[in-house]
């Protein structure tokens, strides 16, 4: 009786043991991933915070170049900014310009610093048209110009 | 009974340490960094409300294109990174100082002579501009 006792204590200890450690391994991965999700997110904002760029053409001057249309980007935030077309999305008229009929003079601009976005000119109609660029983390700008 | 309680909330205890440990040590650095962000933009909006140029002159004295820029805001304005547009287009040039303070004005020379009629922008690093027809 005494030994049968002492036996099912030590089963109670261990079994206890083991769900507390259950419990408390997937509370660790739970908060952890929870906290690295928040990190994440954290760096997202922080970017969007960051990211800043503005069209700076004169809207009743647009420069063209063979069959291009030339818009100054300039980075006005405070964060280096990846210029290609996977990063950058843009709309005339609300019209998604295809991939192929824009791209930049640089890969990357710094701060303060301007690249040059060359469109297609059969993208764009004569008469005003607004030009919305959408950037890294959904930054974007809008520029309404004549052509 | 009473042992396997003891040692149950002792490993629950522990889990929730660590947990603790785990949120303060990814929350405080995101937080602190979000808050750098976060005055920085705050920075530029406000150098953004106080810049202003305007320009006074544009003159032609050969070889150059002398343009005439008052700072008339309130912060200074780094030359380097400003641009010119001459109708529409962006051209390079020089400038006579580095820095423009406030109420001070600086002379861009642009290799290149506007026709009348063009019109000509400058903007500042921060995207502040001002017009001027030749």
């Amino acid at each position: 009786m005494g030994f049968s006792l002492t036996g099912t204590q030590v089963i109670f200890f261990v079994a206890s043991v083991i769900i507390a450690s259950a419990v408390s391994g997937v509370f660790i991965v739970v908060i952890n991933d929870v906290s690295n999700s928040l990190s994440e997110r954290g760096e997202r904002v922080q970017d969007q915070l960051d990211y800043e760029f503005a069209i700076i053409n004169d809207p009743n001057n647009i420069p063209s170049e063979g069959s291009n249309y030339l818009f100054y980007l300039k980075n006005i935030g405070g964060k280096k900014i990846s210029t290609t077309n996977s990063t950058f999305t843009i709309f005339i008229d609300g019209e998604l310009v295809a991939v192929a009929n824009y791209n930049f003079s640089d890969n990357s601009i710094n701060p303060d610093e301007v690249t040059t976005m060359y469109i297609v000119t059969s993208e764009i109609d004569a008469g005003d048209s607004t030009l919305r660029v959408v950037g890294p983390r959904d930054i974007d700008d809008e520029f309404t110009f004549t052509i | 009974m009473g042992l396997s309680l003891v040692a149950a909330t002792a490993i629950v205890g522990i889990a929730v340490l660590v947990s603790i440990e785990l949120i303060v040590g990814t929350t405080i650095p995101t937080l602190t960094d979000f808050h750098d962000s976060y005055d920085d933009m705050k920075d530029r909006s406000i150098e953004k409300v106080q810049t202003d140029i305007t320009i006074t002159n544009v003159a032609w004295s050969d070889p150059n294109m002398v343009i005439t820029v008052n700072n008339t805001g309130t912060e200074t304005i780094n030359t380097s990174y400003c641009n010119i547009l001459f109708d529409g287009s962006s051209k390079t040039f020089t400038c006579s100082v580095f820095n423009i303070y406030p109420e001070k004005t600086a002379l861009f020379n642009v290799q290149e002579r506007a026709n009348p009629g063009d019109i000509i922008k400058i903007i500042t690093p921060n995207g502040v501009s001002d017009y001027y027809t030749v």
